[in-house]
């Protein structure tokens, strides 16, 4: 009986080694699927793993609460720490880039009258987004509020050009296609910007597209030479 | 086998005559209930909330149950002397410890049932129909209480209560932290540590494996294969812990 019994221990040990095995291929899954947790070496992230453990879902959460308190309270500088540390907690929620993003390129932006302090937070904000990218490469979401703020803040249409061609390679909703039928159109580039509306027309901005492509027909495209001559700025 | 199903139901009948199943059931119902105050956040942040919290309750409280209901299906029959009685009978100690095992499975399955059809009908009063993602999570949430379970279990074949229960959470925070832990491993370069790290590493059970729910919130799919590599980790695991629960059970003087 005694001799039988170590026969459970033993093939208990046993079994580690296809554990470790598996644990291998595990790993190596997780890397693949990048369902791996980010943990930075810093103290204080060391100590707030510790105490999280498994529940780094719930901890995003709740900073993302203050985020909406200090939001509402008009604290625009204490927000930011809380889209890094959000971001970090849980680097494929896309919401927190776009919206980290958007309020350093748009909103800290607007705060300031300093030009080249907004130029720093309009690159800040950039940079943000890219980071996001980073994390979420195989999403439209990301690429598209980047090209948005090339477009719409930056005014720098090549850039916007850039992002949003790689917004469309994945699925997106039709204004992206649209958009990046005006980034061409502004960036110069009529023959592409004709190509994208053609496209455009199958989709449910129809009608906005064949208004743009009779314009250009016949009035010509909104280049950025067209809109100084027309004397039209980008609100227009 | 019949006789470990007798025990296996008996520990199952057991656990629903104590109150520390309902208490848990109703704090966890609690819990998801309070996500649905977050709504005053967009509709896409709220889902996310619930799902977070959702997963953690049923993660967190699903644990202490794992814990106390295989603590108590050893120590309470030694302390009742009911052992005596069951021991006396044609059951082997290996009968015991495998129908016991059984039992709190049931335990542990309904109680994870009960809390999953409350998210899930929270989900669907939110008309955000839970996908096959949000399944694959729980299964494997499921998968990792059975191992936290049988691993107390073979633990309170030779341990106190207040051990078992101090070691069973150690094991669930360290178990948790793997990825930092084997990070720290990578970037040892004395080889004989790197090789003890390596070892722990995989001794330690890796609860973090089961852990696909922060990219379920978040819209990530996971893999069949990663799903089904994991469960087959979890099963190996739980023989091993249930194989060295027999061991000391069959040393232990009863």
């Amino acid at each position: 009986m005694k001799n039988k019994n170590w026969v459970n221990l033993f093939i208990a040990v046993l079994l580690y080694i296809p554990v470790g095995f598996l644990q291998v291929h595990i790993d190596y899954r997780r890397k693949l699927e990048d369902l791996e947790a980010r943990l930075m070496l810093m103290p204080g992230q060391v100590a707030g793993s510790l105490v999280l453990s498994g529940f780094r879902g719930v901890a995003a959460d709740l900073l993302w609460l203050n985020i909406e308190e200090l939001w509402h309270q008009g604290h625009t500088y204490k927000l930011l720490p809380m889209f890094e540390s959000v971001a970090w907690l849980q680097p494929r929620y896309i919401t927190v880039w776009a919206v980290g993003g958007w309020h350093m390129a748009y909103n800290i932006y607007a705060s300031t009258q300093d030009q080249k302090e907004k130029k720093y937070w309009y690159e800040q904000g950039a940079a943000f987004l890219k980071k996001g990218i980073a994390y979420n490469p195989e999403q439209y979401d990301l690429y598209f509020e980047l090209g948005w703020t090339y477009y719409n803040k930056g005014e720098d249409f090549a850039n916007a050009v850039k992002y949003l061609e790689k917004a469309v390679k994945f699925p997106c909703p039709d204004y992206v296609k649209s958009l990046l039928a005006h980034a061409y159109e502004n960036n110069d580039q009529v023959d592409k910007a004709v190509e994208q509306w053609t496209r455009v027309l199958n989709t449910g901005f129809e009608s906005v597209a064949k208004r743009a492509l009779k314009v250009i027909r016949e009035e010509g495209a909104f280049t950025p030479t067209r809109r100084r001559r027309l004397g039209m700025g980008m609100e227009d | 086998m019949g006789k470990m199903w007798v025990i296996a139901t008996n520990t199952f009948r057991e656990a629903l005559r104590k109150k520390t199943l309902y208490i848990l059931l109703v704090v966890a119902l609690v819990a998801i209930g309070t996500s649905r105050f977050f709504s005053f956040l967009a509709a896409q942040d709220e889902l996310k909330m619930i799902k977070d919290v959702s997963f953690a309750t049923i993660e967190f409280f699903g644990a202490i149950l794992a814990i106390f209901t295989a603590m108590g299906g050893v120590s309470g029959e030694i302390e009742k002397k009911t052992i005596y009685t069951l021991l006396a009978k044609p059951i082997t100690r290996k009968n015991f410890i495998i129908g016991k095992f059984l039992g709190q499975s049931m335990v542990i399955l309904l109680n994870a049932i009960l809390i999953s059809l409350f998210f899930i009908g929270l989900l669907i009063s939110k008309k955000a129909v839970p996908d096959m993602e949000i399944y694959k999570s729980l299964l494997l949430i499921y998968i990792e209480l059975l191992m936290i379970g049988a691993i107390s279990l073979a633990v309170a074949t030779f341990a106190t209560d207040a051990f078992n229960i101090i070691l069973s959470f150690f094991l669930f925070i360290t178990g948790n932290l793997s990825v930092y832990f084997k990070q720290v491993i990578e970037r040892t370069e004395n080889i004989i540590f790197k090789g003890l790290g390596y070892m722990l590493y995989n001794i330690i059970p890796n609860y973090e494996n089961f852990n696909i729910r922060d990219q379920v919130v978040v819209g990530v799919n996971v893999s069949w294969q990663y799903v089904g590599q994991t469960i087959l980790y979890g099963v190996m695991y739980i023989v091993i812990a249930v194989l060295v629960g027999i061991y000391f059970f069959q040393k232990r003087e009863v």
